[in-house]
């Protein structure tokens, strides 16, 4: 079985190159300057070039407010290309599409002027829900801006992307597809990859129902949802079991950085900034509860009644005499 | 052949051909009695909406000549040649022509040029047809029945029966006495057909503001030579749309088949357009979309390309830098979309002045917005957009429409609910916010419409969701009834 030196070194030169045509603009490997800096929105005018972000001074980094993007992306998501986003229950699609809306509003600040352009299907519209306008302002996007397009089939909604990232007009673009469409795989994606690098916009897929596929996405994060933080009060304690910003379980799937467990962002949709959270054990969703053990465990989906029931085992169940 | 067709409760003959009539069948016999004239007669049901059909394509195809082509009742067509004659050599030149192409499409028509309809309508129907001379208008139609006139029936009768067969009679007679005892329609007629009376011909289309058009020698099939043919003539109509200062909303292109079929293809733009570019870029997506539609057969002959409307222009310097360009890029952008995918295709926000959640947004066609927008530029940007948030609660960020039934179970029942089951999935909610009681608007829904408690609430698993309760628990009313109507992030 084993193979020739010659052969495998070969093999590993071609996997290197490879490796480096695929992640020419993959995270991690672009320098820091040329990165959209995630956590430092707030010294934006500051410098007012695109080009020389405010991440490249140490000081614009504020101690305490690291962004969790950030280190797990060396340097934040990139600006432009596509970047998918899933979920697989369509019932977590909040989180899914809180999350991509987040990072259009944030691309959106960072432009100062630009338009956010949702693609939906109208099935997947109607099965998660249309996108709703004091919503979006109360997350952070300016419903002005806002524009949602409703084919009817996948093929309408790759077009529209497809000439979307031809105008310059949008500073993201959102393209939910419901589940693995045929029509839509890995030369589709390279396509609109390359189309949104080269017209520096951000298009973010949005899977909804999905499983993972490969795409030449830049990379896929699977986003679930976790338990928002708390209301915080005039004198500085937070009131108990309110509801206050969102967060999410961000949790890379295609990266540089493997982090099996995830991490936890919680949006600020006034500042417009990502703030991560120390995952606390009991409320991390991956985690084991262990009051849950102690309770019924119940099905995701209910079981199905006034219907037949299954087919029974084969066979019948014998009692064996135990043998000593 | 005779044509039947059924009046009142009788089934007569609706039309029929040269051979019938010479047999000596006519129009309004019972088909039974010309069955018995000629056993071997060929009867076929009249189809009053295929005629008409018949009549607007070939209404369509006389456009070729002039926009200006209105129906006339169910047989007929006026041509308002007004100042076309020339570019189809003359009067008599025109006429031959539109005579002799309907022949070749295997339609017999007859056709009547004069100054007025009334004359031509007469000439043309009972007289020889032809071109009239203005002059010799009162020696043409004096010989001709009073029929002639557009008179109906039961004006016609009383005429005939006082011994007024032909138009020519009317001339001598005092105005007044026929006007009492006939009633104003045959003075009014014949004034029309002498051109005393104006009668203007309102064309079936609207005319188009500007209109440039190409006729072939060789005849173009594919989709490529018609955009190059459309930007052509949009580069034409831009000198027409320079010197008004304005810019085309509305085109239409239309494509004269060879075969007499005619296809027109309408493009709405978002803004004011000018740049033959842009305009053929627009019908590029139209074109995609009729694809099926547009059959080619042995090729176009006449490409035409008309502004329907057109708004002023505003002119835009152009900038050095590349980066200003981004309302007309995206102007451009939603014009494709719409063209391809229709106006309901691509939409934008607008914010009502509502409580109720589902009336507070409202998602309307990009080009009704930017058009709205342009006409009340100030105040309905000011409106779209307050400053303050105007609701003090949380938002869902998606919505269902229409908000999804639950099942709920609450400790107390006016209380928050602990757990439901939605899609046939389990949630148990960990934390509730609410309620927030939003009121029916009793102006749009009625007095009785219940109102609505809402709740923000988060399962175990970290997912939040908003709850609502229709009506209120009482003694006497119906259970209230729990649906979600939408997502948080």
């Amino acid at each position: 079985m084993a193979t020739p030196a010659l052969a495998r070194e070969q093999l590993f030169a071609l996997r290197e190159t490879i490796a480096r045509i695929e992640n020419a603009d993959g995270p991690g490997l672009v320098p820091r300057k040329q990165r959209w800096q995630w956590d430092a929105p707030q010294s934006q005018p500051q410098s007012p070039s695109p080009s020389q972000p405010p991440g490249d001074d140490p000081s614009a980094h504020r101690a305490g407010e690291t962004d969790g993007l950030d280190t797990v992306f060396e340097g934040g998501l990139p600006d432009r290309g596509l970047v998918e986003i899933r979920n697989p229950q369509t019932r977590d699609m909040g989180a899914a599409s809180g999350f991509s809306l987040a990072l259009a509003a944030m691309r959106q600040e960072q432009e100062g002027t630009g338009a956010t352009l949702w693609i939906g299907q109208a099935l997947a519209l109607s099965e998660a829900g249309t996108p709703y306008a004091p919503g979006l302002r109360k997350h952070g996007l300016d419903p002005a801006r806002f524009l949602l397009a409703r084919p009817r089939t996948v093929q309408d909604a790759l077009w529209i992307a497809e000439t979307a990232l031809g105008v310059s007009a949008f500073s993201a673009v959102i393209l939910e597809i419901r589940g693995n469409p045929d029509c839509f795989g890995l030369t589709e994606s390279r396509r609109l990859q390359l189309r949104a690098r080269a017209n520096g916009t951000l298009l973010l897929l949005l899977r909804q129902a999905g499983v993972e596929e490969a795409s030449s996405a830049l990379s896929r994060l699977r986003v679930d949802p976790a338990p928002a933080g708390e209301r915080p009060l005039p004198d500085g304690s937070m009131l108990p079991d309110s509801l206050g910003n969102p967060a999410f379980l961000v949790t890379p799937e295609k990266s540089k950085i493997a982090d099996p467990l995830g991490i936890l962002l919680e949006w600020n949709p006034d500042d417009r900034r990502f703030r991560r959270l120390e995952p606390r054990l009991e409320s991390h969703p991956v985690a084991p509860r262990p009051e849950q053990r102690t309770q019924e465990p119940l099905p995701l989906v209910s079981l199905s009644s006034h219907r037949p029931g299954g087919a029974s085992a084969l066979g019948a169940v014998v009692a064996f005499e135990g043998t000593p | 052949m005779a044509f039947a067709g059924r009046s009142g409760t009788a089934v007569q003959i609706a039309f029929l051909d040269r051979e019938a009539e010479r047999i000596g069948l006519r129009k309004g016999q019972g088909v039974a009695e010309a069955r018995a004239i000629c056993p071997s007669l060929d009867v076929l049901p009249a189809d009053p909406a295929a005629d008409r059909a018949l009549l607007e394509a070939l209404a369509d195809w006389c456009d070729r000549y002039t926009p200006l082509v209105a129906l006339d009742g169910d047989d007929g067509l006026h041509l308002d040649i007004t100042g076309c004659t020339h570019l189809h050599g003359g009067e008599r030149a025109l006429l031959d022509g539109v005579l002799s192409s309907l022949f070749t499409l295997g339609i017999e028509a007859r056709g009547a040029i004069s100054s007025s309809v009334g004359l031509s309508w007469a000439t043309a129907h009972f007289g020889d047809g032809g071109v009239i001379d203005p002059d010799a208008a009162l020696e043409t139609l004096a010989p001709l029945p009073v029929a002639a006139l557009r008179l109906p029936e039961d004006v016609v009768g009383p005429l005939g029966r006082v011994g007024l067969k032909t138009v020519g009679d009317l001339f001598p007679l005092p105005r007044a006495p026929l006007a009492r005892r006939f009633g104003p329609l045959p003075l009014l007629r014949l004034d029309q057909a002498l051109g005393l009376e104006d009668e203007p011909v309102s064309p079936r289309l609207p005319v188009p503001m500007l209109s440039a058009e190409r006729r072939l020698f060789d005849t173009i099939h594919s989709e490529d030579d018609i955009l190059a043919l459309t930007a052509h003539l949009a580069g034409t109509l831009k000198e027409g749309l320079e010197r008004r200062g304005e810019g085309g909303r509305l085109f239409a292109l239309l494509l004269f088949r060879v075969d007499g079929r005619v296809f027109r293809i309408h493009a709405a733009t978002s803004t004011p357009l000018r740049d033959p570019h842009r305009i053929a870029l627009v019908f590029r997506e139209r074109l995609a979309a009729v694809h099926d539609d547009l059959d080619a057969g042995y090729g176009f002959e006449i490409v035409r390309l008309c502004v329907l409307r057109s708004e002023v222009f505003e002119t835009v310097q152009e900038g050095f830098s590349a980066g200003a360009d981004g309302n007309r890029s995206l102007s451009a952008f939603a014009e494709r979309v719409v063209a391809r995918f229709g106006p309901e295709s691509l939409l934008a926000v607008t914010l009502p002045e509502s409580h109720v959640p589902e009336r507070a947004a409202h998602l309307v066609s990009v080009l009704d917005l930017w058009e709205g927008e342009r006409d009340a530029a100030t105040e309905r940007r000011a409106a779209s957009t307050p400053p303050g948030d105007r609701h003090p609660g949380d938002r869902p960020l998606r919505l269902f429409a229409p908000p999804e039934p639950v099942e709920t179970v609450a400790g107390v029942p006016e209380d928050a609910p602990k757990t439901f089951r939605w899609r046939r999935s389990f949630h148990r909610i960990t934390r509730t916010e609410g309620p927030e009681r939003i009121a029916a608007e009793w102006w749009i829904d009625g007095e009785d419409h219940p109102s609505r408690d809402y709740f923000r609430v988060e399962d175990d698993a970290g997912r939040r969701y908003w709850l609502f309760r229709e009506g209120i628990y009482a003694d006497d009313a119906a259970l209230p009834r729990w649906f979600i109507h939408g997502v948080f992030a």
